[in-house]
């Protein structure tokens, strides 16, 4: 459904997308990760038909971005990471607008249906103008929905809505991806890992590590991180959980420690072990940051132009 | 291109009509065009025949302003909004995108315009007026308002902040518009007849206001709304290699 192929694009002497590749097959789910500035946006703008590339050739379902423009275009339903609205149309026009203007004839019926979808049909009366965040969301999906396109591009889909309503956005995307190919850029790991089939984490211009989020995380698991806190171990509890084989790293935080395992070791159960020798008693064992997240600051870190100040 | 330009124009002729600044345009208009009819009416008793062409003639210097005002929104605002980028992303060519958007507002205008006609039905009731005259003046006018509502489109094309986009077209149909006076300020002959025949008073007072069509002014009308719809069109274009 997206085949993309040595895709490079430079603004001047910057190169925002430098020979990125990868496809996309139809009822796949395919996430962008990567930080700010990373390149996101501008490979969705070459595949949704905004800006041509510098060079490469990217396809929409079969269809040239570059020489089948307009057919390439038909064929994408496209959420830019800023919902873009006409303040003053109702909810129904407006979708019933962009589903004309996509070729769809008779939108009414449709218009209906992706509404419901959405769950905006009780308010398509109202002005566009009167919605709050999360339905501005919501009607933002509906727009690049209405004409059932083969593929979904979608920008930073859940940035800036409340918790309850970026759990409502990922179920929908989740429920698309059935139907659609989607390919969704976000910054937040665990986004990624719990929405996305496939994983591209982009840095720089280029795509730095690809895969299923569970095969990333094994790949470049760099060892699990635990909050551990005790009873009874005062002083020299940081020393004798640093004697552990297992452990790598001992850090003392507000409350207990944070304690890194050596990759693939078991650490809670060293931990145990020792806590019953030293006679504590445990209180809490937890792990701490998302799996993908240390993959992703490590692809990131390791990726750093020379000279690059850290931090 | 054909279904794109009627889906845009009919979103920006709804837009227009449920715009308030729209509305204020028209109430503007109305008020100074009865304004200036009720005067000349009163200064014509007994005096001289009712100018037929008077509401016209104050269209053309006032759409110096409200063309601008007119149009200041069309792409602008979609710039500002976002929706820009889901145009450009539209199975739908740029052409059919700024016919839409030109058609939209000289449509409105042409309503404005039609408003109007309730003068010429007063004069016809009170006195005789020379129709022909009366219809090549609306001819006249109705074309200058394309050409000016053109202008300011493409202006609002160029930025993304209607106040800039709005100023800026006035000056240029304020300068296009003195043309006639700057002409004669030339002392080469030739550039003086070229800044003149550039002038949009001079083409339309001069001609159309006196009864006259004259196929040169209106293939000056003509030419300049499809040369200036073909810089927009382009402009909008370039956004993409930005």
């Amino acid at each position: 459904m997206i085949e993309v192929q040595n895709l490079i694009k430079k603004y001047g002497d910057f190169t925002a997308v430098d020979r990125i590749s990868f496809t996309a097959k139809k009822g796949e789910i395919v996430g962008l990760l990567g930080p700010n500035g990373a390149g996101k946006t501008t490979t969705m703008r070459i595949l949704t038909g905004f800006m041509p590339p510098t060079a490469g050739t990217a396809r929409i379902a079969g269809h040239d971005v570059t020489t089948d423009s307009l057919a390439a275009r038909g064929a994408v339903g496209y959420l830019p990471e800023r919902v873009p609205l006409y303040p003053d149309m109702t909810v129904e026009a407006y979708v019933s607008f962009w589903a004309q203007l996509r070729g769809v004839r008779r939108p009414k019926s449709q218009v209906e249906a992706v509404l419901k979808r959405v769950q905006l049909f009780d308010r398509r009366r109202t002005l566009i103008r009167n919605l709050s965040k999360g339905m501005r969301q919501r009607l933002g999906l509906a727009q690049a929905l209405v004409h059932n396109p083969p593929v979904l591009i979608l920008d930073e889909p859940t940035i800036g809505i409340d918790p309850q309503q970026v759990i409502e956005v990922r179920e929908m995307v989740q429920e698309f991806g059935s139907a659609h190919t989607v390919l969704l850029s976000t910054h937040i790991l665990s986004e990624a890992e719990q929405v996305c089939d496939r994983v591209l984490i982009i840095n720089r211009g280029r795509i730095v590590a690809q895969g299923k989020p569970n095969q990333l995380r094994q790949q470049f698991e760099s060892g699990e991180h635990l909050f551990v806190a005790m009873e009874g171990g005062d002083g020299d509890a940081a020393h004798v959980l640093q004697n552990i084989a297992a452990v790598a790293a001992v850090t003392p935080v507000e409350g207990g420690f944070q304690v890194r395992i050596k990759p693939k070791q078991d650490g809670r159960g060293a931990i145990f072990d020792a806590a019953v020798r030293a006679g504590w008693r445990l209180t809490e064992i937890r792990p701490i940051s998302g799996a993908l997240e240390d993959v992703f600051l490590e692809l990131v870190e390791r990726d750093k132009p020379p000279g690059a100040k850290p931090g | 291109m054909m279904m794109a330009t009627w889906i845009v124009f009919r979103r920006e002729i709804v837009q227009y009509f449920t715009s308030p600044i729209a509305y204020l345009i028209a109430a503007a208009v109305l008020l100074l065009t009865g304004v200036v009819f009720n005067q000349d009416l009163a200064m014509s008793i007994g005096t001289k025949p009712a100018n037929p062409a008077i509401v016209p003639q104050v269209f053309s210097f006032t759409m110096v302003f409200f063309a601008p005002l007119l149009t200041m929104r069309l792409f602008a605002e979609e710039k500002r909004e976002g929706t820009f980028e889901l145009l450009m992303t539209a199975p739908a060519p740029e052409s059919g995108i700024v016919f839409g958007k030109f058609f939209g507002a000289w449509s409105f205008y042409s309503v404005l315009l039609a408003l109007s006609f309730v003068y010429q039905f007063i004069l016809l009731s009170i006195s005789s007026p020379d129709l022909g005259h009366t219809l090549s003046a609306y001819i006249g006018i109705w074309l200058y308002g394309g050409a000016t509502l053109a202008v300011g489109m493409l202006f609002s094309a160029l930025t993304e902040n209607q106040v800039i986009a709005a100023f800026i077209s006035m000056i240029a149909l304020m300068l296009l518009w003195l043309g006639d006076q700057a002409g004669r300020l030339i002392a080469n002959i030739d550039a003086a007849r070229i800044v003149r025949g550039l002038s949009l008073q001079g083409r339309f007072n001069s001609s159309f206001a006196a009864g006259l069509i004259r196929a040169e002014d209106v293939a000056f009308f003509a030419g300049m709304i499809t040369v200036v719809l073909y810089v927009t069109i382009r402009v909008i274009e370039s956004y993409r290699w930005r």
